[in-house]
């Protein structure tokens, strides 16, 4: 009996706390990222944005991508992936036009992806 | 992961109600929660193990989800009885001093024949050999036989009538025809076939009848010969 309700009250700590962690961790991690695009996207506009730009943004999405596949289906950050590297390879030869679009897309990205995966009735159903 | 937790909880009551539903016939030596598990619980393990995309945490998650409602079932299986009920189902007495209880087979989407089968696994060949039988709430069956059972299965019965229609293949290893069967159940002031939950002869021509709602009789027809 004792250790039945040990084992319970364990086991939904244990859940309780992953399912907390989990919505805290991508939560943070993908307004980092926001951050972090959102100002590649305002010196993209301002055609200001360089090469240097665009890979420092690359190599912060590689860093945080490797701690979100453990809480994220690798699938849904692919996505990410295909439209920052293309961003940035027009940022790279200076097409801005083309380059604000995908910024703008992965921008939509970073608000979708923590959403599809936070406790709403919408996500279990 | 609180999808994960609150899908798995639906996934497994939704499978859980289901089962009940089923009745016995559908499960065999496990309660209706542990064969839910062993259900669910494989294919948990396996959708992260084979598609890498997935992260691992996933099925973990969801295999903690299995192991908590388990304990929790199993405590209140421990300290609430209706809540057990519920859960695990009680056991249905299905043949008792009256004979065949048809609604409670109904209930477990169970026939006549279905019991017969069991009756004949546990060693019992004949309807009247036994005072009581039902089936577990984990799907397996139990009889009582009456204290000289073995006296009264001295030749194989088989099926006449099993709920209102007649086994022709049967009928004709009596080497009687349908017309002779239909006499006995009028002098039982039965005057439909419908009405006749079950019938069956041995080869001595000892007939347990019972008729719908009704408390069974067994008859003997006196043949000249034992048929088999």
């Amino acid at each position: 009996m004792v250790k039945t309700l040990t084992s319970i009250f364990i086991s939904f700590i244990v859940l309780f706390g992953i399912s907390i962690f989990e919505q805290k961790f991508v939560n943070d991690t993908f307004a980092l990222f926001t951050q972090a695009v959102l100002s590649l996207h305002d010196k993209t506009e301002a055609k200001t944005a360089t090469f240097e730009d665009g890979t420092a943004i690359r190599s912060l999405w590689e860093e945080k991508k490797k701690s979100l596949q453990i809480w994220l289906p690798h699938t849904a950050l692919q996505e990410v992936d295909y439209q920052l590297y293309e961003a940035v390879g027009f940022i790279c030869v200076k097409d801005y036009e083309s380059a604000l679009p995908k910024i703008e897309v992965v921008l939509g990205m970073c608000d979708n992806i923590p959403y599809s995966y936070t406790f709403h009735i919408e996500n279990i159903l | 992961m609180a999808i994960i937790f609150v899908r798995t909880v639906v996934i497994f009551i939704t499978v859980l109600i289901v089962m009940r539903l089923m009745g016995k016939r559908q499960i065999g030596e496990m309660q209706p929660y542990e064969l839910v598990i062993t259900l669910v619980i494989s294919e948990l393990a396996c959708i992260p193990m084979g598609d890498p995309s997935i992260p691992l945490v996933y099925g973990l998650m969801a295999i903690l989800t299995i192991y908590f409602l388990h304990q929790a079932i199993c405590l209140i299986d421990l300290k609430w009885n209706a809540g057990k009920k519920l859960v695990s189902g009680s056991p249905n007495i299905v043949i008792n001093k009256n004979g065949i209880d048809d609604a409670e087979l109904k209930k477990n989407n169970l026939d006549v024949s279905d019991l017969i089968e069991s009756l004949r696994i546990e060693g019992y060949f004949s309807l009247d050999a036994v005072d009581y039988a039902l089936y577990e709430s984990e799907g397996t069956f139990s009889a009582l036989p009456k204290p000289d059972y073995e006296n009264l299965q001295n030749s194989l019965p088989i099926i006449i009538i099993d709920e209102g229609q007649f086994d022709e293949k049967n009928v004709a290893l009596t080497k009687r025809d349908k017309a002779y069967y239909l006499d006995i159940l009028k002098g039982q002031g039965c005057d439909e076939l419908k009405n006749v939950l079950v019938l069956t002869v041995d080869g001595n021509g000892k007939v347990y009848l019972q008729q719908k709602g009704k408390k069974y009789v067994v008859l003997n027809l006196q043949w000249e010969e034992s048929l088999w």
